[in-house]
């Protein structure tokens, strides 16, 4: 009997277990070697376009890739809802989780149920991210040190990063636009512009923000004190839009006149632009020659052809709203800036706003040698970013380097002694899960893993609890005086999300999946 | 594990105290390295002024002839990732020295080859990576120890730079003529504090005539246009008024869809009377302005200027060029003083723009028009540039672009050092020297990357014929001695001192090159897997 339309299809029990641990396992094992300050990159190919794209940034990667599995799609949700909440620990959280399938894989094999699988790792998780909590410092209250804590987060995100080698002037960079923000977590207000050519080094952050547009012909190139309007108008002809709109004539003189008649509806426009008072004027559409003129007659600047977004954020940093209508002016509210010059970026001519509005508002302009190096390292410098601005927010740091895990893999042992019963055995597996982390780290550096992680584990239960993995020299060594920092929340979000996304992808007994829409031959 | 591993499969065999790398890691990189050094060796060749030229069909059918390395990378149709990089670095070269494009990429080439030698011996990459880092930074440091500051009065020294990168190029027996050229218009425009200098208010107009010699730098400006002449008009003129402007000389066209109703044939007349009569009076209002050069702007919607308002023009003795692009109205404007005049009751005399002569000139088969003797210049030069076909012109253009650029470049970073593979040898000898003071992997890797940078002096040798081992040997011997300045005279085929040859060229280029590649070898080295992506 069938029961399922044609081409639709189950899975059950076992295969479907199956099917989502091979998924969740073969990308975890993809992301795995981008982990951490010796982490590789990859380079990803569009099949469609060719294009190229060089990143060891896991939510990049997973985001990329053509995936046909319900499981490996519920890991790429949970490293894009990290990058949302947080920003980083993107790679982490899915190959904590994938690290928690390949456990509960086993546990399975041994004829334990799903189900206390999850109550064990419940009760893991909770235990972690309480020994987490515990171990979290703050030191908001100092603002040098509190500074220092920044700069280490920020470092300790870079290494992983195309930037590690110049971790500590864009550490520097990142901290300083993210301090700028006033704890505001809106990263709109930072502007990231690249430019290939000159070297990373060569980026540099710039108070205010950058237009990648030209002035109109005969402005002035430079200008105090200016009040901007920003419109979305066309500024060629307003022309009467019902289709099909013809004018009958029967000479050309009077030809002539209407198209007098266009210019003088034009140049009434110009000048109720020109009431407002302003003496700079950007539109996000094309302004023509003629219009042109007539505004730099009247002094004002011209900036023509501002995209969208180019407009939307000129509105937000200089305070200002999009018009499209100009006859009433005290209804406008105007931008204001103290300084617009043009600037010289490589062999590009740009137009800078300083001075503007909103105080928080600054541009990092960011150079690099190839078109793949600058993508990456805005990857890299957003990630720091948004990781900063979070940890404005919630202050609390824990120490990085695989000592938090470790930290978080002690705890739960402790924990899982006192359980009952088969449970014990799942919390246990989640410690192993946890200490997987410091392992790749090690294995991505070349190190000998398991007598680090060993060295690392004893460490710990000597009492050591701020060790961890010294990445350079390939030994165990104190994170605080290293200065190896994350945010509590990075770490927290981690451990939830993975464990979360384990916990939905074990009880999962069934795949059914509807038959593909039918498509007409292409 | 043996310190030389025969091949990736005997390392995945390796104890785990060595990076011991999984075998499809080692595939890719390989992959990656046979594929950036193919487009190195491509472009090999090219480097020097003994270096060869290259030939490209482009798909269009079209052909180039040119020994400039970004020229070549852009046309190669590159399809593997690595290799692609490769084109983007010496793009980037491009714009921040504009020369050296060549040499970025053949020395990217030659330290991946030194990587790869390396991670063979199961050396990790990010352990490189982070090594050629550091010795690009302390090559850097040597370099600009080694060069010597200029100042842009001392025209001498700029013409010794742009000569020796006009020196490399197909139109190296023309350096004389075009350095000078390249020397003025960057002085021109570049002030004592200025740090950069916009090219684009260079502008170099192509005509097909004449020979390399032929190229000039115009004292005014030269129009890539020519007058139009198709109804006899004039072609001198002398104490010209130039109006630039954007409406256009022909019957009326409002945006809105129109048509002109005729019932009958009288009504005919009116209407092309009335044509004759609009045209007749934009043209006297122009005649009024004491306008008597008239450039015209380019319009897609409608004819810029037609026969009828030519003619009246030419009676009323005014000289008519038209097609102006756009873009081309900002620099027009800036160079001639003049402003753009977007509507007929606009037209004044103060935006006028005064010359004493615009003439049309027949030079060498090719017709010119140059506007000399023009009142409140702005800071803008133009350069006619001729040749004999289209091919030579076309990497005329470039080889004075070339040279444009590391006269800026001077600009931007006021010094100056040794060419010839001088510097090269320098930094070499002084990292291997400080390679033996460091310890572990990085004091390796120093030395690999010291030696990988004698590939510049190599190439050099080996395009001019020379022995490249011998050369090569013994120009490190006369550094060793002290003579920081020897390099290879590659038209004497010896060594001798190079800065007494007068090849230098600007700190910015070397440094330059040697940053941008060991930046993109170190982001190529980082890479372990393609994933195919939408």
């Amino acid at each position: 009997m069938n029961i399922f339309g044609a081409e639709a299809t189950e899975e059950k029990a076992e295969n479907a277990r199956l099917a989502s641990f091979v998924g969740a396992l073969a990308l975890g094992d993809l992301v795995k070697s981008t982990l951490g300050p010796k982490g590789m990159n990859k380079i990803l190919q569009s099949g469609s376009s060719g294009e190229i794209n060089v990143t060891n940034d896991g939510a990049t990667i997973l985001k990329s890739i053509q995936l046909d599995n319900a499981a490996a799609k519920i890991l790429v949700n949970i490293s894009k809802v990290q990058d949302d909440e947080v920003g980083d620990g993107t790679t982490s959280v899915c190959v904590l989780a994938a690290e928690l399938l390949r456990e509960a894989e086993k546990l399975i094999s041994q004829r334990i149920h799903p189900q206390t699988i999850i109550e064990g790792y419940r009760i893991a998780s909770a235990a972690a991210l309480g020994a987490l909590e515990k171990a979290a410092t703050d030191n908001s209250t100092d603002p040098a040190r509190f500074r220092q804590d920044l700069m280490n987060i920020a470092r300790t995100t870079l290494s992983s990063k195309v930037l590690s080698q110049d971790k500590d002037y864009f550490a520097n960079l990142a901290v300083d636009a993210v301090l700028r923000l006033k704890g505001s977590t809106d990263l709109e207000h930072i502007q990231v512009i690249k430019k290939v050519g000159g070297k990373l080094t060569d980026s540099y952050l710039d108070e205010g923000f950058i237009l990648d547009k030209t002035i109109g012909t005969n402005c002035p190139k430079r200008l105090e004190n200016a009040n901007i309007l920003i419109a979305n108008t066309s500024m060629d002809t307003d022309k009467i839009k019902v289709f099909g709109a013809r004018i009958k004539v029967d000479s050309t003189g009077k030809l002539a006149e209407l198209e007098r008649a266009e210019k003088e509806k034009m140049k009434a426009k110009v000048d109720a632009i020109a009431a407002h008072g302003i003496n700079c004027f950007v539109n996000r559409q094309l302004i023509y020659n003629y219009p042109e003129s007539l505004l730099a007659e009247k002094g004002i600047m011209t900036i023509e052809h501002a995209d969208f977004e180019g407009v939307e954020r000129l509105a937000l940093v200089t305070g200002g709203e999009i018009a499209s209508t100009f006859d009433h002016p005290e209804l406008v509210k105007l931008g204001r800036c103290e300084l617009i010059e043009e600037i010289m970026i490589g062999e590009d001519k740009l137009i800078k706003f300083s001075g503007v509005a909103a105080g928080e508002a600054c541009t990092v302009v960011l150079r690099g040698s190839t078109n793949q190096m600058i993508d990456e390292a805005e990857r890299s410098l957003h990630d720091a970013l948004s990781v900063l601005s979070q940890t404005v927010k919630e202050t609390r740091i824990v120490l990085g380097g695989g000592c938090s895990e470790m930290l978080m893999s002690c705890a739960v042992d402790e924990e899982a002694r006192k359980v009952q019963g088969k449970k014990a055995i799942a919390a246990e597996a989640f410690a192993r899960a946890l200490r997987m982390i410091p392992t790749i780290l090690a294995d991505n550096a070349g190190y000998d893993s398991s007598d680090l992680v060993a060295k690392l584990r004893a460490a710990h239960y000597e009492g050591k609890s701020d060790s961890g993995l010294n990445m350079n020299e390939g030994t165990i060594g104190s994170m605080v005086e290293l200065g190896v920092t994350e945010s509590y929340k990075l770490k927290s979000q981690v451990v939830i999300s993975a464990s979360e996304a384990a916990e939905m992808i074990l009880r999962v007994d069934d795949i059914l999946r509807a038959a593909p829409r039918r498509r007409e031959a292409v | 594990m043996s310190a030389v591993a025969p091949s990736p499969q005997a390392l995945a065999t390796g104890s785990n105290k060595a990076f011991n790398d999984r075998g499809k890691p080692m595939e890719v990189r390989l992959s990656n390295m046979v594929a950036a050094k193919a487009i190195s060796d491509a472009v090999r060749t090219s480097l020097g002024p003994r270096g060869m030229d290259k030939m490209i069909q482009t798909s269009k059918g079209e052909l180039i002839i040119t020994n400039d390395g970004a020229t070549i990378l852009k046309s190669i149709q590159a399809l593997h990732p690595a290799a692609k990089m490769l084109v983007d670095l010496s793009a980037a070269q491009d714009v921040e020295a504009g020369d050296g494009t060549t040499s970025v990429v053949v020395l990217a080439g030659s330290l991946l080859g030194a990587a790869e030698k390396m991670l063979q011996k199961g050396m990790h990459p990010t352990v490189i990576a982070e090594s050629f880092q550091k010795a690009s930074a302390k090559a850097v440091e040597y370099l600009t120890e080694l060069s010597t500051p200029i100042n842009l009065d001392d025209k001498t020294s700029l013409l010794r730079a742009a000569t020796t990168s006009l020196n490399s190029k197909i139109v190296s027996q023309y350096s004389s003529t075009l350095a000078p050229i390249a020397v003025s218009a960057v002085t021109r425009l570049a002030t004592q504090t200025s740090s950069n200098v916009d090219l684009r208010d260079i502008r170099i107009v192509k005509k097909v005539g004449g020979t390399i010699e032929d190229t000039e730098l115009v004292d005014g400006v030269v129009l890539n246009q020519n007058v139009v002449t198709t109804v006899g008009g004039l072609t001198r003129i002398e104490k010209a008024k130039i109006g630039l402007i954007q409406f256009q000389l022909s019957a009326p066209k409002p945006d809105m869809d129109n048509t002109v109703v005729i019932n009958d044939y009288r009504q005919m007349d009116k209407v092309i009377k009335e044509g004759r009569q609009y045209l007749l009076n934009i043209c006297k209002k122009i005649k009024k302005a004491n306008c008597n050069v008239l450039l015209i702007q380019k319009s897609i919607l409608r004819d810029a200027v037609d026969d009828i308002s030519l003619t009246f023009l030419k009676r009323l003795n005014i000289l008519v060029v038209k097609d102006v692009e756009r873009d081309e109205i900002e620099f027009l404007s800036k160079s001639l003083g003049c402003k753009p005049i977007a509507d007929i009751d606009a037209f004044t005399e103060d935006k006028l723009g005064y010359a004493d002569l615009v003439e049309e000139t027949t030079h060498a088969g090719a017709k010119v028009v140059r506007i000399t003797g023009v009142k409140n210049r702005g800071r803008t030069v133009s350069i006619l540039a001729m040749g004999s076909n289209s091919l030579v012109l076309e990497e005329c253009e470039r080889s004075l672009h070339d040279a444009l650029c590391v006269v800026r470049c001077l600009v931007k970073k006021r010094a100056l050092i040794a060419g010839g593979g001088a510097p090269e040898i320098h930094v070499s000898r002084l990292l291997s020297q400080y390679a033996h003071t460091l310890k572990g992997m990085e004091a390796y890797c120093f030395q690999a990357y010291a030696d990988a940078l004698e590939v510049i002096p190599t190439t050099l040798a080996e395009n001019a014929g020379l022995n490249p081992i011998a050369i090569v040997t013994e120009l490190r011997n006369r550094h060793a001695l002290g003579e920081r300045n020897a390099g290879i005279n590659v038209r004497k085929g010896l060594i001798s001192n190079i800065l007494e040859e007068d090849v230098v060229q600007p700190l910015l280029v070397s440094t330059s090159a040697i940053e941008l590649s060991t930046e993109t070898v170190c982001l190529l080295l980082k890479i372990d897997d393609y994933v195919q992506t939408r």
